[in-house]
């Protein structure tokens, strides 16, 4: 049961990462290398922002914001549990947050790079995404550095149920990022996208403007997965800067992304499916791995080393992924489908 | 004693944007991996310090060695199979990444490992007592330069004065014309990969004399490196011995002097002014200080020559 619990939450905040990355590699042909910083961006609205919104309200006042942090759990805490509705509008009101900060960081850490080709694209996205990360990690005055700070419980109200509740809440943001992501990749804007990933030059020469469309690709890719470091620091009830590492939430969405497929939205689940049995599998048996291969070390090495060969595998013999990207069938192509197959058929 | 650090840290950041830019010339896929490179480096002397009792600086030709070995295994097992595919420049990116953390991963291996067998921890780890000084400089200040002064002029005799650089450079520039003329761009390419591996594993050998080294030390330092290299122009070799000295500089001094009016916190965030840098050469000159027309003879003497429409 309980595996089937951090199953369901690592699947739905990965799913929201990966979905996301796949809007601005697998569509927009962005090589988000920084994808991290989203993600670290939404922990921070939560536990920097929404934490000093809060203690402004109950007017609360201490010397650091790691003391701060805790006495603002204290106090919001019994509020909630007398008033359940004040729990959902914070709740709601930080993932709102969230996501606009998203988007704003989104649009500020791709201006530096967003006339350059891809290599330089994502080697800036890299660094300022590291140096972020370098500096919250460092400062214990955005949300606390290494010592972290205290986030309150919103569903504290769903008492013993409160994992099973909140897990199906990330459940269903997935699912509406999912419908959300979908939808995007089927409007003209998703197609835009794709052909810009294609080929620069021609929808340049069709008078689209590339910058303004990969400001808005972050925008919107940024956005989705601030919402993913939202749900992660709320449901956790607490942010440490050094659980936002590159590996974890800009590598691993690229194998999931380029495990399921790039491109293709089911596909990309189906890698988040695979890619979190296959996190999960090794975090549990570590120790029975680690007894019966005889590994003079601990398991994490064994499991970067696994997943950054398995990436490798993948690029070789199944750069497409799983799913492959499927063309977008909209009304007009639809017909000359029709017809072509009606022809062949008579 | 701050201007000594900032020169000891320039010259190894130039070790490792040489390489770095060498094989971005030659494969055209920037190294994420680079930093990782040198941290394999500093693990290797640590061996040999902890196994054989050698000392760091003597134990450089083969740390210099076994990271060429390294950078043509890299490039021999793992890039060129997916070259010969015909994979794109970002699927190559994505396999350095992949390739940093599977280094990672054997570093931090490999360093629990070396404490079991040495008794020793190993995951941390500083060289800094091993040094000698001289007239109150410390030792890596005199190692470093007099390697990347080494290093300055082997390359240069080497692209300008021989058959072999000639060949080198004509593969750096026109990869199809120089096919063409009967090079072996294949060698060049696996030539420069035993040269950015080894440069980097040697920058890696002096670091610990600088700063503490950890496993991840290569994921911290990668901000630096790309950040010196795209400064000066990543497509230059003069370039990216530029781009390191602005950067090292800029990064010590600057942090220092900030820190004297903001308080010591300020340490910490060094890597910030490369990222401002960073930026500000990207909006303003983005093919690096090297390609912008300074009308200077001594700079343009100094280009070399490259060629964007790759």
């Amino acid at each position: 049961m309980e595996i089937l619990f951090s199953f369901a939450l690592w699947f739905g905040l990965y799913a929201i990462v990966a979905l996301s990355l796949n809007l601005e590699y697998g569509f927009a042909g962005i090589p988000n290398f920084g994808k991290a910083l989203a993600v670290l961006v939404g922990a921070i609205s939560v536990g920097g922002i929404m934490n000093r919104i809060l203690a402004y309200f109950y007017g609360i006042s201490e010397d650091n914001v790691i003391s701060l942090s805790s006495s603002v759990r204290g106090i919001v805490n019994d509020a909630i549990l007398s008033d359940p509705v004040l729990g959902i509008v914070i709740f709601l009101s930080s993932i709102t947050l969230a996501s606009l900060l998203g988007a704003v960081a989104g649009v500020i850490f791709i201006l530096p790079s967003v006339k350059l080709k891809q290599d330089y694209l994502a080697i800036t996205l890299l660094a300022i995404s590291e140096v972020v990360f370098l500096v919250t990690n460092y400062s214990t005055e955005i949300v606390g550095g290494y010592y972290g700070v205290s986030v309150p419980d919103v569903f504290t109200f769903s008492g013993n149920y409160r994992n099973t509740f909140f897990i199906l809440v990330i459940l269903l943001f997935a699912f509406l990022v999912y419908f959300f992501v979908e939808r995007i990749s089927n409007s003209p804007f998703g197609r835009v996208l794709k052909a810009m990933r294609e080929n620069e030059d021609v929808l340049k020469a069709s008078g689209k403007n590339i910058i303004v469309l990969r400001i808005k690709a972050a925008a919107i890719g940024s956005a989705i997965a601030s919402i993913a470091g939202a749900l992660f620091s709320l449901y956790s009830l607490n942010v440490i800067a050094s659980s936002f590492t590159r590996v974890e939430w800009t590598f691993y969405p690229f194998l999931m992304v380029l495990l399921g497929g790039a491109g293709n939205n089911k596909g990309v689940l189906a890698g988040v499916a695979v890619f979190v049995f296959a996190k999960i599998f090794l975090t549990m048996f570590k120790f029975e791995i680690t007894a019966l291969l005889n590994l003079p070390f601990e398991a994490i090495w064994f499991e970067y080393m696994l997943f950054g060969i398995l990436m490798f595998l993948v690029l070789y013999y199944k750069p497409e992924g799983i799913f492959k990207e499927k063309p977008i069938f909209t009304k007009p192509i639809k017909k000359v489908v029709y017809k072509i197959s009606g022809a062949k058929n008579n | 004693m701050i201007l000594e650090g900032a020169l000891v840290y320039s010259n190894l950041l130039a070790m490792l944007c040489i390489g770095l830019t060498l094989t971005y010339i030659t494969t055209s896929v920037p190294n994420f991996a680079q930093g990782s490179f040198a941290v394999f480096g500093s693990y290797m002397s640590l061996t040999f310090l902890r196994l054989f009792s050698v000392h760091p600086y003597q134990s450089i030709p083969v740390v210099f060695f076994l990271g060429g070995v390294l950078g043509i295994l890299v490039y021999l097992l793992i890039l060129k199979p997916l070259i010969k595919k015909g994979a794109s420049v970002v699927i190559l990116m994505i396999t350095t990444l992949a390739l940093d953390l599977i280094l990672l991963g054997f570093i931090g291996a490999y360093s629990e490992f070396l404490r079991n067998i040495t008794g020793k921890p190993s995951a941390k780890f500083i060289f800094t007592p091993h040094d000698f000084t001289f007239n109150g400089l410390s030792g890596v200040l005199f190692v470093s330069t007099f390697l990347i002064t080494a290093i300055l002029i082997f390359l240069s005799i080497l692209l300008y004065k021989t058959k072999f650089g000639i060949a080198l450079r004509a593969s750096m520039e026109k990869p199809f014309l120089a096919e063409v003329m009967g090079i072996d761009v294949e060698k060049m390419r696996i030539f420069s990969w035993f040269l950015s591996g080894s440069f980097a594993a040697l920058s890696g050998c002096l670091l610990p004399f600088r700063q503490e080294i950890v496993p991840a030390t290569g994921s911290i330092i990668i901000v630096s490196i790309f950040a010196a290299s795209i400064v000066g122009g990543i497509y230059s070799l003069a370039g990216a011995v530029v781009g390191a000295y602005l950067i090292g500089f800029s990064e010590t001094l600057l942090t220092f002097h900030l820190s004297n009016l903001f308080g010591v916190s300020v340490l910490l965030y060094s890597r910030v002014i490369s990222l401002v840098i960073l930026s500000l050469t990207l909006l303003l000159a983005p093919r690096g200080l090297t390609e912008v027309k300074f009308r200077w003879k001594f700079f343009s003497a100094l280009r070399s020559g490259s060629d964007y429409t790759r």
